[in-house]
């Protein structure tokens, strides 16, 4: 059971070439290409939800910013759209 | 270099003041001497081990800290002040050694005045820490840098500090009423507007506060501190906006900061080195079209009818001039960053595109609306030159940002990426003359060397006398009067200049 499991945390999706010097293996989630990682750093290797952990836990800090100074954010997105009316 | 100090100076600075200040405060050990012996701010790190102080003391009062004064007097010490230790201009490097009083310790919340809305602080706390609790009250202290969660009250007053969201609130100086400090000599004296410790604005005699903020710890060490605070917002709008070009971007930048929008609280201009570099890391820019050269933010904050009808305005300006609203996650998750989306990428490029672990460098001038476009281009010609030379540096674009609520001038930035384990001395050199350079650039424009962080830096600092003209000989006397000794955070500014014995060790 272990074993199976940290194989699968150990064996990334696929890459998806999004810029020329960028990837995507997690949706949303993107990483510099690693053939630019070989010359002058060495790369970590790292298990799959170590790297959601991180991500959510960004959402989480982002929100807690937001509430830290102010008690609502307002929606640009709805602005834009009151102009027209 | 200055010479570590006998041991057995070391030996009596320590019988003087671990009496008072209790042993434990009192520290010789080698990772506490050398983890206070620079600020983040890159540089050769094969040089770490000139400014490492011969011992650190963590006084918890006023009294113990003009003790301590008093005892670097008597022995002819430096005697350097530190805080967050986050200054960008190497003010808490004690670059001649001797002791580094760390006001850390000094952290407590005295009192919370709810009617005339004041804080009475430690200078050690932060300001997250203390926003922690004023919250509770429904209040807020807005001094928020980038570094809002590890600089701390005395660095602010040291420095004199930029607030990002100083255009509605103001900045360290305006927020700060008066404290207490100790001066070079030892004695304790209370500084304000005026006499009174609550007081935002006096006439009576002369302005000291501004005097003894932004002196980098070369005037004095500041205790307690009471500050300003102000109601928390109900609400936060922030909008990010995309251009197909520099001039239109900046033409927004100028026309949101002109508007008199009461709740605005600043704006940021991004120039297109700036989006080229975010187009490599920045999960909110790495699939954005080509045709994005040029990104412009701005913030508002206060109560919620308020900022809605001040955003809407916002919307319509940038509209107007042919912006393209880059969305709700993006306007908000991008300001929400704003705290460390500076220094963390901790890489760069080098010229071949390769990755290399680098340190974050950041000048930070004030320059005119009108001479943005001029600096900026001048800017990024110095660091291509420097970058061309030497493989270790990477240009990471500029950010001008509003400092006023008037637009009349910018905290102009320009990042640059610097692999600090291969500085050397030659890349060291070449870099403090790009600095100079840069420095240049601003003063011939008539803006100022630094908005935010002080110009203490090898390059910049040469040029200070220059940009202050007379103004800097009333800085040497002004040092020479309060500090007979030259004991306060010698070497910085060339206060040196003001005493005959000029680089002695004192
Ligand atoms: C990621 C990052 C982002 C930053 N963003 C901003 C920003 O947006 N705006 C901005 O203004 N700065 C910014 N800075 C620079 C820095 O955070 C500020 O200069 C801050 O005010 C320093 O506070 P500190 O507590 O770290 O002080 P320190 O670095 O410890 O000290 C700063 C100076 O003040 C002196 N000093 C310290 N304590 C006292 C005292 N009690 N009395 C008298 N003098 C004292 C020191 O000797 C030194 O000269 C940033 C730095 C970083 C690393």
């Amino acid at each position: 059971m272990t074993s199976f499991r940290y194989q699968d945390e150990y064996t990334t999706p696929p890459a998806r070439q999004i810029t020329p010097t960028t990837i995507e293996r997690f949706e949303h989630v993107f990483e510099v290409d690693p053939s630019l990682m070989t010359d002058n750093v060495a790369q970590q290797v790292f298990p799959n939800w170590d790297t959601k952990r991180i991500v959510a836990a960004r959402w989480d800090h982002l929100a807690w910013i937001h509430t830290h100074f102010a008690d609502s954010v307002i929606s640009g997105e709805e602005l834009l759209r009151s102009l027209d009316d | 270099m200055t010479a570590v100090l006998e041991a057995s100076i070391v030996e009596q600075l320590v019988a003087a003041i671990a009496p008072v200040l209790g042993e434990a405060n009192v520290l010789t050990s080698k990772t506490a001497r050398y983890s206070r012996a620079r600020v983040p701010a890159p540089f050769p790190v094969h040089r770490w081990a000139e400014r490492v102080p011969d011992l650190v003391v963590l006084p918890g009062s006023t009294e113990e800290v003009a003790h301590v004064v008093r005892v670097a007097n008597e022995f002819g010490v430096p005697i350097v002040p530190r805080d967050g230790g986050t200054g960008l201009t190497d003010g808490a490097v004690p670059e001649r050694r001797g002791i580094v009083v760390d006001v850390k310790r000094m952290n407590l919340i005295h009192e919370i005045d709810l009617e005339n809305r004041t804080a009475t602080v430690g200078v050690g706390i932060s300001m997250l820490k203390l926003n922690e609790v004023l919250a509770q009250h429904g209040l807020i202290y807005p001094d928020n840098p980038a570094s809002y969660p590890c600089s701390l009250v005395g660095g602010r007053i040291g420095t004199s500090g930029w607030s990002l969201i100083g255009s509605r609130y103001g900045h360290s100086r305006d927020l700060v009423l008066s404290f207490d400090m100790v001066t070079p000599t030892g004695d304790i004296i209370f500084v304000g507007d005026g006499g009174g410790r609550k007081i935002s604005k006096s006439s009576s005699g002369y302005q000291l506060k501004h005097l003894f903020m932004g002196h980098q710890g070369t005037l004095g060490i500041a205790t307690t501190a009471t500050l300003k605070l102000y109601p928390k917002a109900e609400a936060e709008f922030s909008a990010f906006w995309a251009f197909d070009d520099y001039d239109v971007a900046y033409k927004a930048v100028g026309a949101l900061a002109r508007a008199g929008i009461a709740t605005f609280a600043g704006a940021v201009l991004f120039d297109e080195k700036k989006v080229e570099y975010l187009r490599r890391d920045d999960e909110a820019y790495i699939p954005q079209p080509e045709s994005v050269k040029a990104l412009v933010c701005s913030v508002g904050y206060g109560n919620s009818d308020e900022v809605a009808a001040g955003g809407r305005r916002m919307m319509r300006i940038a509209r107007d001039l042919g912006a393209r609203y880059m969305g709700d996650e993006i306007s908000q998750g991008d300001w929400a960053s704003r705290h460390d989306r500076y220094a963390t990428p901790v890489h760069g490029r080098t010229l071949s595109g390769q990755v290399a672990l680098m340190s974050w460098h950041c000048e930070d001038a004030a320059i005119n609306y009108t001479d943005l476009p001029a600096v900026t281009r001048e800017w990024h010609a110095i660091v291509e030159k420097l970058r061309r030379k030497h493989d270790v540096f990477d240009d990471w674009g500029m950010f001008a940002y509003t400092s006023s609520d008037t637009g009349v001038d910018y905290l102009t930035e320009i990042d640059i990426g610097i692999w600090e384990e291969k500085l050397d001395d030659t890349t060291w050199a070449a870099f403090v003359d790009a600095k100079r350079e840069i420095a240049a650039v601003s003063l011939k424009y008539g803006g100022s060397i630094s908005a935010c962080h002080g110009s203490c830096r090898e390059g910049e600092v040469d040029l200070v006398p220059q940009e202050l003209g007379g103004g800097y000989d009333v800085m040497l006397a002004v040092k020479r009067a309060l500090d007979p000794n030259n004991i306060m955070n010698p070497g910085k500014y060339g206060l040196d200049r003001a005493y005959d014995n000029e680089g002695d060790r004192r």
